[in-house]
């Protein structure tokens, strides 16, 4: 009785693995989303997801798809997880439709998949990886977010020139964007005449509780914190730290600027700076018609990694256009020549894959962002 | 400094406690290791967000609707998924996974129902801050430290006082013998997981509401940690949950003064090993006797 | 007609076990399919599977050792799979040493760390052994965070090179990897064939049964325990070394509680103290989430279910529970002789 249940497990096992391979069809051009569904970061990879399609959706309506062929997005759930990700990066590269692939959320996990992706050379863009050599890892590997360097020298800048910090104490996340960000930011700190960091606190992804940190900055007692986390960092922070000392101000990243902050943080999270690359109340028509087209689908506002992920899709959707062809390596050699003008700025790649984009300032007022001159 | 420390880390340690308490009780009459019950606690405090953000009832409502719902769910849980593997007598390891199996199914069913971000949950008993000298002690805080000694006491009270923790202790020394008595065992047991579920809802909304974040993620290191003060105080012991917690969010609080944010996690720990190699079964814990 | 067909596969694993040249010739076929697997196109994302399959099957057979025979359960053998990996990632790195003699040293290491987890832990039984364990693979996590000098922290290791054989690298392409793991798979599984078939298996054996019985037969079950988890975190670590050079980058969230909790989940679902159980949980456990895709994000809502359930019915796993080996008399005694003549 056992075995033959056994058995028949495996049987069936066997038939849904195959079922998996349909048979190709090639008037079809695929943009993969590889990206958490599940686990502690689905929020980000749904909103990889959801904009994807979004933009995909877009090109079908608007163009009739690309070489006149529809898009479709095929979407993996990789749990976040490298081990995952590596088997999800062999289906992608096994199915010859797949023109490109967006995703994978964390550098760590990006970095146990990119190998695949560049053996058997199809393009990845990950819209969050940070990782100082990810994109170094090999030519078909970009990234579409914010070099850490030019980002972390605009929120010292806000600190020194918006909110005339003298002295800065630092919050970063144990992930390799957090300490690596953390370590930059010291190092441009000591570049500006008398300022400097009075204060480095670290903290482990997940924390909410942050009594004795706050303990610790406040024994310092910097005018501004650059806080180096996500949004479900910054905002308990800065509601712990006011309840204590309501005259301290905040610099976050980019990749905390997301409406959730403002729902976490209330009135705690007022005065916060930011810098951006992607603002969802922007005046420009390109982004305006992007996030109305987003709130009116999923009923949310985009984030910042979201909208960099709207934007990867299109840049790889604008290259197979420039190069009417779906050719995998021509994808890529048209990605380091192409200027694309999408919802987060002007964006090239360089000679390594890595984005260049151009900052702005926002600020927390009446819970609402809003840009502030430079 | 040193006494804001201090205090920082007794909060700590009762928000420790408050889950802590749940393991022991469990743990106390069934010998089993209830790994569900991190996400039982988180399960709690999303229904408390249901209940006092969404539908607006305000916070006490929300504390007996959360305190309702999972103790529910812990009957629940003993119910479909541990009693049948008591009837037929396996191992414990067998009972230990299904627990890990039980929280894979709440914790993923709690992130496609609410989503995986952080939530917002309104603050509880906010009465400002209290400046003493140089320390601020948060209002929340000396709130969330009687709430947790009020619910030991009331706790230590159904256990030592009344019939039914009279046949709860009765279940934990015998569970057979308590059976010839005309102990409904299996009644004792849910009413156990009852109490477990009732006192993860209260730590999940009192600490949501002191912390403000509610996610379905929130109970895995939380409650590894709790779990470890549970064992550090005396596992199945109830007040050694509580000094076991104290002692586990002291030497967090220290640990990331002098040794910095990166270790804090690895402090409960480490005190969890050390105190298995010099003191297995804790600080209060009883000393059991094998028979042969 | 199901019943029928149940009936035939029944009669035809009584079969096996019962003729050795069934036996052989069904293994030799299994042998001779696994051979052909990357050769045949199927799909690349198919033979990753049945790669990592094997790296599970050498993880959930050294937790068996300790687990299924000897009765102490771990639930931090994720921690010696990351002592294995770092180890072997920094040492050939640092000084370019060949995978062959990397991952031979991070076993020695995660070996080294099983018998420091295993001395102080002996004191402890049961339960409290459990978490200890958990406690053990928590720590060695914070560490790898911490230790930035060494481990490089969150930022992980990165470019570890690729097995080298001979001059051939060993890629999914190539299928390298893949005939590697499993070769690796058949070392592990004779060695630990070889040790439960032993005294010393017997005497694990006995350990799990009843541990102060066998210390009263004169089992020296302190030393016996220390060997087990030395053992095991031997192939652990072998294990986590050979990842490393697979997926090629390293970090402190690779191994994580989730993955202590995977293989203990194989070894009790296959069955413990079996062998073949431990191929059977690993190829059942390892493809679900694939298998599962379909289902989106319920896939681990069904993951948990599934575990549950399988306890639920069938708490010694599927293929655990009775042995079916026959009792071997000692030479010379004929015990059908014996019964007939009274």
């Amino acid at each position: 009785m056992k075995k033959s249940f056994v058995i028949l497990l495996i049987a069936l096992m066997v038939v849904s693995m195959f079922s998996g391979c349909a048979p190709k069809e090639q008037d079809v051009v695929k943009i993969a989303v590889a990206a958490p569904l599940t686990g502690d970061f689905a929020e980000y990879g749904t909103g990889f997801k959801n904009a994807v399609e979004l933009m995909v959706e877009q090109w079908n309506t608007d163009k009739g798809g690309v070489l006149d062929k529809k898009v479709e997005v095929v979407v993996y759930d990789d749990k976040n997880n490298g081990e995952e990700a590596a088997t999800i990066a062999e289906k992608i590269v096994g199915d010859a439709a797949i023109a490109g692939v967006v995703g994978h959320f964390a550098s760590g996990v990006c970095m146990a998949a990119s190998p695949t992706y560049q053996e058997a050379g199809i393009v990845e863009i990950s819209p969050s990886a940070s990782h100082p050599d990810y994109s170094s890892e090999g030519d078909y590997i970009f990234r579409n977010n914010t070099v850490i360097n030019v980002e972390a020298r605009e929120a010292i800048d806000i600190a020194v020139n918006a909110l005339n910090a003298k002295n800065i104490g630092i919050l970063s996340v144990k992930t390799d964007w957090g300490t690596s960000t953390a370590s930059i930011v010291k190092e441009i700190a000591n570049e500006y005449e008398g300022v400097s960091v009075v204060e480095h606190q670290e903290i482990i992804d997940g924390t909410v509780d942050f009594s004795p940190v706050v303990t610790a900055f406040n024994k310092a007692k910097p005018d501004v914190v650059i806080v180096v986390g996500m949004y479900n960092v910054l905002a308990p922070f800065a509601t712990q730290y006011k309840a204590i000392n309501s005259d301290i101000n905040f610099v976050g990243f980019s990749n905390a600027y997301s409406q959730e902050l403002i729902n976490l943080g209330k009135e705690f999270v007022e005065g916060v700076y930011l810098p951006a690359i992607f603002f969802h109340g922007s005046t420009n028509e390109n982004i305006k018609g992007f996030v109305e087209a987003y709130e009116a689908k999923y009923g949310s506002a985009p984030s910042s990694l979201t909208a960099q992920a709207y934007d990867s899709a299109g840049i790889i959707l604008s290259a197979i256009e420039n190069i009417e062809s779906t050719d995998r390596a021509a994808i890529k050699d048209e990605l380091y020549k192409i200027s694309y003008p999408g919802v987060t700025g002007e964006t090239t790649f360089n000679e390594n894959g890595d984005a260049q984009k151009t900052f702005a300032w926002l600020k927390v007022e009446n819970g609402a962002f809003v840009e502030v001159d430079k | 400094m040193l006494f804001q420390q201090i205090f920082d880390g007794l909060t700590l340690g009762m928000v420790y406690a408050l889950i802590a308490v749940g393991y022991s009780l469990v743990f106390g009459i069934l010998r089993l290791v209830n790994f569900s019950h991190g996400s039982v606690y988180a399960f709690g405090a999303h229904i408390a967000l249901v209940v006092a953000v969404s539908m607006q009832w305000g916070i006490f409502p929300a504390l007996v609707i959360s305190i309702i719902f999972t103790g529910l769910l812990g009957i629940m849980i003993d119910k479909i998924s541990l009693k049948p593997l008591r009837e037929k007598k396996s191992k414990p390891i067998a009972a230990l996974i299904t627990t890990i199996g039980v929280s894979y199914i709440i914790q993923n069913l709690l992130m496609i129902i609410f989503g995986s971000h952080s939530k917002w949950f309104p603050k509880i008993f906010d009465y400002g801050i209290i400046k003493l000298g140089d320390i601020s002690i948060n209002s929340t805080q000396l709130f969330i430290f009687l709430v947790s000694l009020l619910l030991l006491v009331f706790l230590t009270i159904i256990i030592q006082k009344t019939k039914i923790g009279l046949a709860m202790r009765a279940v934990e020394q015998n569970p057979k013998a308590a059976h010839l008595m005309g102990i409904n065992v299996n009644y004792i047991i849910s009413f156990t997981f009852f109490l477990g579920g009732a006192s993860a809802a209260i730590a999940g909304t009192l600490i949501s509401g002191y912390y403000q974040v509610v996610y379905p993620n929130m109970g895995f290191i939380a409650g590894l940690k709790a779990f470890s003060a549970a064992v550090l105080g005396g596992i199945g012991v109830l007040y050694g949950s509580v000094i076991g917690g104290l002692v586990v969010g002291l030497s967090e609080s220290f640990a990331v003064s002098y040794f910095g944010g990166g270790y804090r996690d690895a402090v409960a720990f480490v005190i969890l090993i050390l105190v298995l190699i010099i003191r297995p079964k804790g600080i209060f814990g009883k000393k059991e006797i094998t028979k042969v | 007609m199901k019943n029928r067909l149940m009936e035939n596969v029944n009669n035809f694993i009584m079969l096996m076990e019962k003729k050795k040249s069934v036996k052989f010739s069904v293994y030799g076929a299994v042998f001779l399919v696994m051979l052909i697997i990357p050769k045949i196109g199927l799909p690349m994302f198919m033979v990753r599977i049945m790669t990592m399959i094997g790296m599970y099957v050498i993880l959930s057979m050294s937790l068996n050792l300790i687990t299924g025979y000897t009765g102490q359960v771990s639930i931090g053998h994720a921690g010696f799979c990351a002592i294995g990996a770092y180890t072997s990632a920094l040492i050939s790195l640092n000084f370019g040493t060949n995978f062959f003699i990397t991952a031979l040293l991070g076993a020695v290491v995660a070996g080294i760390f099983g018998l420091l987890l295993g001395l102080p832990t002996l004191r402890l039984s049961g339960t409290y052994l459990t978490i200890a364990t958990l406690g053990f693979g928590e720590v060695i996590r914070m560490v790898i965070l911490n230790w930035e000098s060494l481990t490089n922290g969150p930022l992980g290791i990165t470019k570890i090179p690729r097995p080298v054989f001979f001059g051939i690298e060993l890629t999914s392409l190539n299928g390298g990897l893949y005939y590697l793991v499993w070769i690796l798979v058949i070392i592990t599984t004779v060695v630990i064939y070889r040790i439960i078939r032993s005294k010393m298996g017997r005497a694990l054996m006995a350990i799990r049964e009843d541990e102060l019985v066998s210390k009263l037969m004169g089992i020296k079950t302190v030393n016996l325990k220390i060997y087990a988890f030395i053992i095991s975190a031997f192939f652990a670590g072998l294990a986590g070394s050979y990842y490393a050079h697979m997926i090629r980058y390293i970090d402190p969230n690779t191994f994580t509680f989730d993955t202590s909790i995977m293989i203990i989940s194989i070894v009790i679902f296959g069955g413990m103290g079996t062998i073949k159980g431990m191929f059977l949980g690993s190829a059942l456990l390892i493809s679900f989430p694939e298998v599962l895709r379909f289902l989106q994000e319920y896939r681990f809502v069904v993951f948990g279910l599934i575990l549950v359930l399988m306890i639920r019915f069938r708490p010694q796993g599927i293929l655990g529970g009775q042995s079916r080996r026959d009792y071997k008399m000692p030479k010379g005694v004929n015990l059908e002789k014996i019964m007939k003549e009274g």
